[in-house]
């Protein structure tokens, strides 16, 4: 079953300016009312790395990650489920998803997953 | 407000030091500080101490209270400072400002980190525990990871080679094999890490595109300054003083998804602007500089956030020899935190002793900025978004 992308993004009622995470007041002009929106479209990769070296909690070799901006503007951190980083260049679209990133305490923890097209 | 002066400093030789606690580590310095000082057998009116991880990785918090009672400065006013990496420089910074105010006039400041008796794993999630606990950290993405992204844009934008990083590694673990107190004792050859075909198992990626010499130590390692009003520094201490000319420091957004353009640390170019307007001086007065070259990319970007070069030009000014002990502006002369190391609580004062020595003209000459005046600091808190900034003068 495809889980939908539980990121909620905030775009501040009076200057239009996208937030992920959350913020109190606009990181541009401090307001502080926000409308809720969804990430739209297949995100575009901005940039990435592959890391050898990782923090507790991770029973893989390696971990790619990338951040990405969708077509309406909001931008995320998420894991890229590639075989080899070569396959990847700055700017391509990728496909999203909601899928386990890590385990904690025997439980799924899910976040954004990202394959190339 | 009063100038303020170092006069006294305190360093321990960085690495793994299993014999010895935190606390051991932050009270050699200290005592070798106040000794420097002149001023061993007497007691200070606060001390403040920098530490960024004793609470998860020692299972100890209050460690300045902890410190007062080992070096019996008691009842001396005692507070902990956390900064992430940044926290040695914020330790400064308030016991710069508590000087200055003329509220106290004799202060200790001392940092110190304590990250080699964990295994690997556990020292990188200590340190990513830095990153936004929900849209960053739950990925698995570490500091190396955060600099890893951020090089990839920077060779993108500014052409940022990898020749250029290693001549940023080279240099930095050439001048640590002259500094006794660096963690990491071994010169590496271009050959070595990039050009013979063992370079791939003696440099693997570490965080694409960084490979492992790109990457700073884990080191434990403490170090510390005494501060007094510049006006008293003669009566109380022999030394040179050397004087807090400027200090700055500012913030930016916690993740680097969030940053309009990733690749401008605008927390470093405001923190230098602001300490090089308090000092009324300029980058090009600065005859040595300690920048907070955790990854190789750092340097060069910090040197051109700075003021030192045009975006875009420092890593060529590096592969150029330019931030050499003789070039036109050295950068890191004590092996920087890619050979002194870096126990993260510790850097930011290490930065602030190394120019100390510079400008107290005491090193040895393979080593000493000739004629120094004016050194720099710069310590670099999460991923940019907590900088501290530090301008230094001698005083003649």
């Amino acid at each position: 079953m495809k889980r939908e992308l539980r990121i909620t993004a905030y775009k501040c009622k009076a200057c239009g300016r996208i937030h992920y995470p959350y913020h109190d007041r606009c990181l541009s002009c401090q307001n502080r009312e926000f409308e809720s929106i969804k990430p739209e479209g297949d995100p575009r990769l901005l940039t990435y790395t592959q890391i050898f070296n990782l923090p507790w909690g991770f029973d893989v070799r390696f971990l790619v990650i990338g951040v990405v901006e969708f077509a309406n503007g909001v931008k995320s951190m998420g894991q890229i489920h590639v075989d080899s980083i070569d396959k990847l260049e700055l700017g391509m679209s990728l496909k999203a998803s909601w899928e386990p990133i890590r385990v904690v305490s025997g439980e799924d923890v899910f976040g954004l997953v990202l394959r190339p097209n | 407000m009063r100038d303020v002066a170092i006069i006294g400093v305190g360093i321990i030789p960085f690495g793994r030091r299993d014999e010895d606690s935190l606390l051991d580590m932050l009270a050699y310095a200290s005592l070798k500080a106040l000794d420097d000082a002149g001023i061993g057998d007497q007691g200070v009116d606060a001390v403040y101490v920098a530490n960024m991880g004793a609470g998860i990785l020692q299972h100890q918090t209050s460690v300045a209270s902890a410190l007062v009672d080992r070096l019996s400065l008691m009842p001396a006013a005692a507070d902990a400072v956390e900064n992430g990496p940044a926290s040695g420089a914020s330790a400064i910074k308030n016991g710069l400002l508590a000087v200055a105010s003329g509220y106290y006039d004799t202060v200790l400041v001392a940092g110190g980190e304590k990250m080699r008796e964990v295994v690997g794993w556990k020292a990188t999630d200590f340190v990513a525990t830095m990153t936004h606990p929900e849209v960053e950290y739950p990925y698995g993405i570490t500091l190396p990871g955060m600099a890893g992204m951020f090089t990839r844009l920077y060779m993108e934008k500014y052409g940022l080679t990898q020749e250029q990083l290693m001549a940023v590694a080279i240099k930095n673990q050439k001048m640590g094999t002259l500094n006794p107190y660096a963690h990491v004792d071994m010169i590496i050859t271009r050959e070595g890490i990039q050009e013979s075909p063992d370079a791939v198992v003696n440099n693997p990626v570490a965080a694409d595109p960084l490979h492992f010499y790109d990457m700073c130590p884990v080191s434990d390692g403490a170090a510390a300054v005494i501060l007094c009003p510049a006006e008293k520094a003669k009566e109380i201490s022999q030394n040179t003083p050397v004087i807090i000319a400027g200090f700055g420091q500012a913030t930016d957004t916690h993740t680097l998804q969030e940053r309009e353009d990733p690749t401008n640390l605008k927390a470093v170019t405001l923190a230098a602007k602001q300490a090089f307007k308090m000092a009324n001086l300029t980058p090009n007065d600065v005859d040595v500089a300690e920048l907070h070259d955790a990854f190789t990319v750092l340097e060069i970007a910090e040197s051109e956030h700075v003021g030192f070069f045009k975006k875009g030009e420092g890593g060529k000014a590096a592969e150029k020899g330019e931030t050499t002990l003789t070039g036109k502006i050295p950068i890191n002369v004590s092996g920087g935190l890619k050979a002194r190391g870096h126990p993260v609580g510790a850097t930011g004062v290490a930065q602030v002793v190394e120019i100390v020595f510079q400008l107290r003209h005491a090193l040895d000459k393979n080593r000493q900025v000739k004629n120094a005046k004016v050194g720099f600091t710069l310590n670099f808190g999460g991923f940019g978004n907590n900088v501290v900034a530090f301008v230094l003068r001698r005083s003649e």
